[in-house]
């Protein structure tokens, strides 16, 4: 790493920072210094520096602008957005927050650094809670780190999914049975998609000199319970689950399943079905401790699916 | 999901980012020392004084002296002057901001009972400066487990008291009354365990706190287990939720275990995405329209695990070969004996 990057960058926040209007990629070549001279490696250079600013944390803000007589795009700092803002942590607050980032590890991202940064003076004082053990580990990647940032800015990300491009307003981040979803706008359907980050192809794109306004419902995050998830018209199942097998059939299907619990400690389920195969699934987990009561075709599926296989 | 390898060079955004920050700290201060600094910000003299060098040359066009951030280093102190753009410390970082988000928000699950924790309320705060509705936007469901059973295991481990534990064997599909020395309890793949020294299965074992359904705090002691904390290196892959968990906990198949082989139509090829395959081998097709079946073998921790798995493919799975006790019908007797629950046939012994 040079020390000329690192002045550069310098040069150039400072530069941005200080303007007191947006500045033309030609006014940036002319006030900081440390580019090359050529005009094609001046902008593959200054394109990686906004890169970096932006991964920094630097609110680069972009906005039309005419320069000498043409429509061209500026470039600024805005000061207010690029300072921090004390939260006013508490004593115990800190101690808490402190506490999560030891404990809670996203992965190659060292958190404690951020606390140290927002609490200033007081950090010094913050008692450790039991720092020494981690509780558990949270994966990340770079694609996370990016649409997190959009989401905070409210900018629209270009990306590409299922081999499509599409544009999505990022809503909502959901951690789940070990995985991350993002949840948002998809623009070219005109609807509310989720997505599993990993399987984001390529980079997130984000598009900096767009923003979205903030949905007026927020958004319910990822629905991750595969019976529910399909195009058929919903039909309503009803489950019952041996009393050995309820508490797990809870967890499984939500409290706001269970239609009833008889004497044996047998329960009831009601369960909303958009998906055949992904019920039939979850009943036959169960081996011979569960059974479909109704509707009679989703009763009929499982034992019509069970003859093929004992018949086979 | 394939995270990034960790960075271990100093990138030249890590220094502008850490300058960013020491710039303003010394501005705002009577020359603190070096040693202050280095105190503060984690470095070491050489360090601070490469990354002071930097500053010298930085500050606004046209870089008259009046620009130039001063920088002066008088008897190990150090005094900064005109650096008014860089007064405020920078906002957080984005991977700082998500970090210190999830991280609370894993272990603040929400909800009204705990609004008012030091957690909660520590991050509201944070959210508030990000401008995001926390709630709204960013949720870490680390696992499932029900919080009195946590907090229990929690106090077990803190304290080293045995807890007894009934404990659903998924593998084994029955319910297991346990004494257990707690280690560790965490989470990892989106799912949360216990790392315990099973009094009565008599070895290591990792349990899912899913699937404990109840856990009781004795008053017996126990000492310290030598060696390290399995789960606190948290090794990766250690996830052993899709695995077909037997006997104790999670499982890690042993040469002794039985196993089988499945030839899978393509509509169960997602087997292979979920369960640890020990080998998978693509037949030829059976004719030129025909898609590609795969030939697998599984390791086989217990009989209803297995039953599971076959009743859940059906007629896209066929068993071609099984160990003993294992036998090639295994399934179809399964199906046989759900089937007896909907009236249909006769159960099978």
């Amino acid at each position: 790493m040079s020390a000329t990057k690192v002045e550069r960058l310098l040069n150039l926040s400072a530069a941005l920072l200080a303007a007191e209007r947006p500045l033309s990629a030609a006014e940036i070549r002319q006030r900081v210094p440390g580019y090359p001279d050529e005009l094609g490696s001046f902008r593959r250079a200054f394109e990686r520096d906004k890169d970096d600013l932006r991964q920094m944390g630097i609110p680069l803000r972009l906005t039309s602008m005419q320069a000498e007589g043409q429509v061209t795009e500026g470039y600024r700092i805005p000061p207010e957005e690029y300072a921090l803002r004390d939260p006013g942590l508490e004593a115990d607050e800190l101690a808490a927050l402190h506490f999560a980032v030891h404990a809670v590890r996203l992965e190659g991202i060292s958190s404690a650094e951020a606390l140290q940064t927002l609490a200033g003076e007081r950090f010094a004082g913050v008692e450790p809670l039991e720092t020494g053990e981690q509780l558990a580990r949270v994966p990340a990647d770079g694609r996370l780190m990016t649409l997190f940032a959009a989401l905070v800015d409210r900018h629209p990300v270009r990306l590409v999914y299922n081999d499509t491009a599409r544009v999505v307003e990022p809503h909502r981040l959901d951690y789940e049975r070990g995985r991350w979803y993002l949840s948002g706008f998809d623009r070219e359907r005109a609807q509310n998609r989720s997505f599993r980050v990993e399987r984001i192809q390529q980079d997130v794109v984000v598009q900096l000199a767009e923003t979205f306004q903030a949905p007026s419902q927020p958004h319910p995050g990822v629905a991750l319970r595969s019976w529910q998830l399909g195009r058929a018209e919903a039909v309503w199942a009803e489950v019952a689950v041996d009393a050995d097998q309820a508490a797990s059939a809870r967890r499984h299907l939500g409290e706001e399943a269970v239609a009833g619990v008889d004497a044996t400690g047998r329960t009831r389920f009601r369960v909303e079905v958009r998906n055949r195969e992904a019920f039939r699934g979850l009943v036959l987990t169960f081996l011979d401790h569960a059974e479909v009561l109704s509707p009679p075709e989703l009763r009929a599926d499982v034992v019509a699916w069970l003859e093929a296989l004992a018949r086979s | 999901m394939s995270a990034e390898p960790r960075r271990n060079r100093v990138t030249a955004g890590d220094r502008v980012r850490r300058l960013l920050g020491i710039v303003p700290w010394i501005a705002a201060r009577e020359g603190p020392t070096i040693s202050e600094i280095c105190e503060r910000f984690e470095l070491t003299r050489t360090q601070l004084l490469d990354d002071l060098d930097v500053v010298f040359m930085v500050g606004l066009y046209p870089f008259t002296p009046d620009e130039l951030i001063d920088v002066i280093i008088e008897e190990d102190r150090v005094f900064i002057r005109l650096a008014d753009f860089f007064a405020r410390p920078l906002r957080l970082t984005p991977d700082q901001a998500l970090a210190l988000v999830a991280a609370g928000a894993s272990l603040a699950p929400g909800g009204a009972a705990d609004a008012d924790s030091p957690l909660a309320r520590g991050l509201a705060k944070v959210a508030a400066v990000l401008g995001i509705d926390q709630e709204a936007a960013l949720a870490v469901h680390l696992g499932e487990a029900r919080p009195e059973v946590l907090a229990l295991l929690h106090t077990a481990v803190a304290e080293r008291r045995q807890v007894e534990l009934n404990y659903y064997s998924y593998g084994r599909d029955t319910q297991t009354r346990r004494l257990v020395d707690p280690h560790q309890v965490y989470a990892d793949g989106g799912q949360w365990y216990l790392d315990a020294t099973c009094h009565t299965a008599v070895g290591e074992r990792l349990f899912r706190l899913d699937r404990i359904e109840q856990a009781v705090l004795t008053d017996q002691h126990f000492a310290g287990r030598a060696g390290p904390a399995r789960g606190a290196n948290l090794a990766p892959g250690a996830k052993g939720g899709t695995g077909s968990g037997a006997g104790g906990g999670v499982y890690h198949p042993s040469p002794a275990d039985p196993r089988v082989v499945l030839d899978l139509a393509p509509a169960a090829a997602w087997l292979t995405e979920h369960y640890p395959c020990e080998a998978v081998e693509v037949l030829e097709p059976s004719g030129p329209e025909a898609m590609s079946r795969l030939r697998v073998t599984l390791a086989v921790s217990a009989q209803p695990w297995l039953e599971r798995l076959l009743v859940r493919l059906g007629p896209d799975a066929t068993v071609v070969r099984a160990d003993a006790p294992l036998d090639v019908d295994v399934g179809r007797r399964a199906a046989a004996r759900i089937l007896a629950r909907y009236g249909h046939g006769e159960p099978v012994a």
